[in-house]
């Protein structure tokens, strides 16, 4: 088709140049050229910066002329750029004055808050150059990729298994067995471990663009470095982390993690991303400038009324969610990645904070979450909110909804642990807690899966150490074993740490497969947290956001040494896959609808039909009646599952099944493995089928059929 | 980047030498196209090419793309074992096998022919 607007109008030195589309925001490729635009409200003038990439000076700076800018969008349009070989950013003037609310400083070259690919961190812990005037390069970006017939999977959110995991964390360790350890392309690699575990959702820690130098410091216990490993504080939102892509020093990046999505795809796997629009890498007022604080301060982030940052996220500054221009740039980002990377959904890190208006105060109906909630692009996307944030909102169960968001369900965490370690006064709230928690969730449509349930996260202990440690152990990340959480609610089994004590690591193997075997029957959706499934140790350190190093990764020899557990784990994750009636989409009602003499739950304990809800109990047991699954849509054989956290064994009464129907035992975390876990088809009929004898702080699941 | 172009047993050899990136792809590109027909044979020796960028990966790819359309048989030969690497990681190995020598991927295709 012929154009009339593809020939330059301008000219600056040998750049020639015409007037842009302020739409999209960000640089986009267009014939015979690069279309950059760029937001700023309070702006006086806008000069574009072009480097030769890498290089330590500007090849040019220009001007937008002032009839470039419509309304307070600068765009132009630069012909016949060499686009794959050039840094591009931003000179921005305007009023200083930080009273109002405004930093501009037109001597910083600012990164664009829409660049696709970032670089100036392209090999993860390669030293960077302080004295670069430009830190963190937008660059251009080729959005074309060979999806084939690719497409969000689109699981039902009830049948999701997720499973957390670093990118780097995951193969970094030298016994991965990976070609290129710590990168997205590692993971591709691992993805038939991930089949054989059976999950089908992997939830990405941040892999948006961060500095992994960003209040770097050298241990003051061992030296060791410390950076930001985990990466809870962005540089960019649509740019992936160059650190984690093995071809990150090529630029190619975007590539690798598109190619990783389609690989995990074609492997019935999701993708969510976890992603913090709650704060930017630019800190409060002694943090550098980066992009926003110099493109328009007053826009970008919540501020006192002395102009001084708001920090509701811990981490010096809180991103203006709420505010028009910051919605539509948090919107356009999840739309990107969603429509660009395939990407199946999210997990929003502090999300309370997307719900807070622009002077901080807590909205009932942020505009920012109903917008996300009801966006057409991201119809069928998973979001998970993280319903807290660091300003003290906590909004486990009352985070607003609309029948869409899930949360991560902090008091499942809480509960399950406290009632594994044998805590009195937890039976109630456990009820709660395997059924999706209806007390959390029965309001407003949300249903059992509003509940993403999960015992440990990437924030805490592991699994094994939640079993190994009674308190944390932070003393390597050098703050004197003051960061990170105390309620952890953890027990070591006897002994603080690791043990050659057998008897130790019996309970401890025990306690490990009691909370899987709890997660995987629970109603709502579970998470698993990578390398639990074969006792992964942090060595007692529950905050190890810096540490860069064998306490946080993946040690996948113990794969090889705790054989027991990842079987477990394997069995109880496919169990849960066989059984619809542990996944239902909507929460329990607690009556026989389906006619089938049993209500779809129905609450046991040592005595059949008698649960003991009293305050020193710590048994409880119940069973789902198959022909309820997943209300009366799928068919299932029924469940009993029976909880005894008292360390004395007890005997369970087992409700009578209809006639000609037997138990038969699936699971019994008592029992020595194999024992423990018997695969689908192959569990053993029980001789007695009046009573079983469950061992002291074990878990027995039956069925019947 | 210099395009040399030889027929061997029927086949068309093309050899890439330097780095093939944005500025290299329109000359490529036009050189290649040509010899894309229906029922061709086609060899890239990439044993001088050092350095391939996303714009010449693109390349590549469309170029596979026409001869999968036009019916031809195509590989590549002597990439380096980084570049093979690049493109297996970024998802541009899916259409095209690679031949250690441009000796080896001759006689394939001739065999395929």
């Amino acid at each position: 088709m012929l154009r009339v607007d593809l020939s330059p109008t301008h000219t600056h030195g040998e750049y020639k140049l015409r007037v842009g589309k302020p739409l999209p925001f960000g640089a986009t490729i267009v014939p015979g050229g690069v279309n950059f635009s760029i937001y700023s409200r309070h702006a006086t003038s806008c000069e574009l910066v072009l480097f030769e990439k890498r290089a330590p000076k500007p090849c040019a700076i220009i001007p937008f002329p002032d009839e470039f800018r419509i309304g307070n969008v600068f765009s132009m349009i630069v012909f016949d750029l060499d686009f794959e070989n050039i840094d591009y950013g931003f000179r921005i003037d305007g009023p200083f004055n930080p009273e109002a609310g405004q930093r501009f400083d037109k001597t910083r070259i600012l990164m664009d808050p829409y660049a696709k690919v970032i670089g100036g961190r392209d090999v993860w812990g390669q030293a960077p150059d302080w004295d670069d005037i430009y830190q963190h390069r937008a660059r251009i970006c080729f959005d074309d990729f060979d999806w084939d017939d690719d497409h969000p999977l689109e699981v039902p959110v009830e049948d999701l298994i997720i499973y957390e995991m670093h990118v780097r964390g995951f193969t970094k360790h030298p016994s991965s067995g990976v070609k290129y350890p710590g990168t997205f392309a590692a993971i591709r690699e691992k993805i038939p471990y991930l089949k054989k575990l059976g999950v089908n959702c992997v939830e990405l820690m941040p892999i948006h663009e961060f500095d992994e130098f960003e209040n770097s410091r050298l241990s003051p216990v061992d030296g060791r470095l410390l950076v930001n490993y985990w990466g809870y504080s962005n540089v960019g939102f649509f740019a992936p982390k160059a650190g984690f892509a093995a071809t990150g020093k090529f630029g190619m990046q975007v590539d690798e993690v598109k190619a990783l999505v389609k690989e995990l795809h074609k492997n019935g796997i999701e993708v969510i991303l976890d992603v913090v629009f709650n704060h930017t890498a630019e800190g409060n007022e002694r943090g550098p400038y980066i992009s926003y604080r110099g493109i328009d301060n007053k826009i970008y982030y919540i501020l006192t009324p002395e102009g001084y940052y708001f920090n509701f996220s811990g981490c010096g500054n809180t991103l203006n969610c709420n505010n028009p221009i910051v919605r539509n740039m948090i919107l356009d980002c999840l739309r990107y990645w969603a429509a660009d990377y395939h990407v199946d959904g999210f997990r929003f890190d502090l999300a309370s904070i997307l719900g807070r208006d622009q002077y901080g105060a807590p909205m009932h109906s942020p505009p920012l979450l109903e917008t996300l909630a009801f966006d057409p692009i991201l119809g069928k996307c998973k979001l998970i909110a993280e319903a807290w944030d660091a300003g003290g909102l906590y909004q486990v169960g009352s985070f607003p909804a609309w029948g869409r968001w899930a949360e991560w369900n902090g008091k499942y965490r809480d509960d399950l642990r406290r009632f594994i370690q044998g805590e009195t006064g937890m039976v109630g709230v456990m009820s709660q807690r395997l059924q999706g928690s209806p007390d959390l969730y029965g309001w407003l449509g949300r249903g059992a899966c509003a509940s993403v349930n999960f015992v440990t996260c990437h924030d805490g202990f592991t699994l094994m150490d939640f079993v190994s440690y009674n308190g944390k152990h932070n003393e390597a990340n050098g703050e004197n074993n003051s960061d990170g959480g105390n309620d952890n609610y953890s027990w070591n089994c006897g002994w603080e740490g690791e043990s050659t004590d057998p008897a130790v690591n019996k309970l401890r193997a025990k306690q490990i497969k009691n909370a899987a075997a709890l997660l995987l029957v629970s109603q709502g959706t579970p998470m698993i947290l990578s390398g639990d499934e074969f006792g992964n140790t942090q060595w007692g350190n529950n905050n190890a956001y810096c540490q860069d190093n064998e306490i946080s990764w993946l040690d996948w020899d113990l794969l090889n040494k705790n054989k027991e557990l990842f079987e477990f784990f394997r069995k109880m994750v496919n169990f849960r896959k066989v059984h619809p009636a542990l996944r239902s989409r909507t929460h329990f009602q607690n009556k026989d609808y389906m006619g089938s003499g049993y209500a779809d739950i129905t609450w046991h304990g040592t005595k059949a039909w008698n649960a003991d809800w009293s305050a020193t109990s710590r048994t409880l047991a119940f069973m789902l009646c198959g022909k309820h699954a997943k209300e009366g849509k799928a068919k299932d054989c029924s469940i009993y599952v029976a909880m005894n956290m008292h360390w004395d064994m007890h005997g369970f009464e087992l409700p009578k099944l209809l006639k000609g129907m037997l138990w038969y035992v699936a699971v019994n975390t008592d029992a020595p493995s194999p024992q423990d876990i018997w695969d689908v088809g192959e569990e053993k009929k029980l001789g007695n089928q009046g009573e079983f004898l469950v061992g002291p702080r074990s878990v027995v699941i039956l069925t019947g059929k | 980047m210099d395009v040399q172009v030889q027929e061997k047993e029927n086949v068309t050899v093309i050899y890439l030498d330097g780095k093939l990136d944005g500025n290299a792809a329109p000359l490529v590109q036009e050189k290649i196209m040509t010899h894309v027909l229906a029922g061709c044979r086609l060899v890239i020796d990439l044993s001088k090419c050092d350095y391939i960028s996303s714009a010449g990966l693109r390349i590549l790819l469309m170029i596979a793309k026409q001869l999968a359309r036009e019916g031809g048989k195509w590989g590549l030969s002597s990439a380096s074992p980084e570049i093979i690497d690049v493109m297996d990681m970024t998802g541009f190995n899916s259409l095209f096998t690679h031949y250690d020598t441009v000796a080896d991927a001759v006689s394939a295709l001739k065999k395929e022919a």
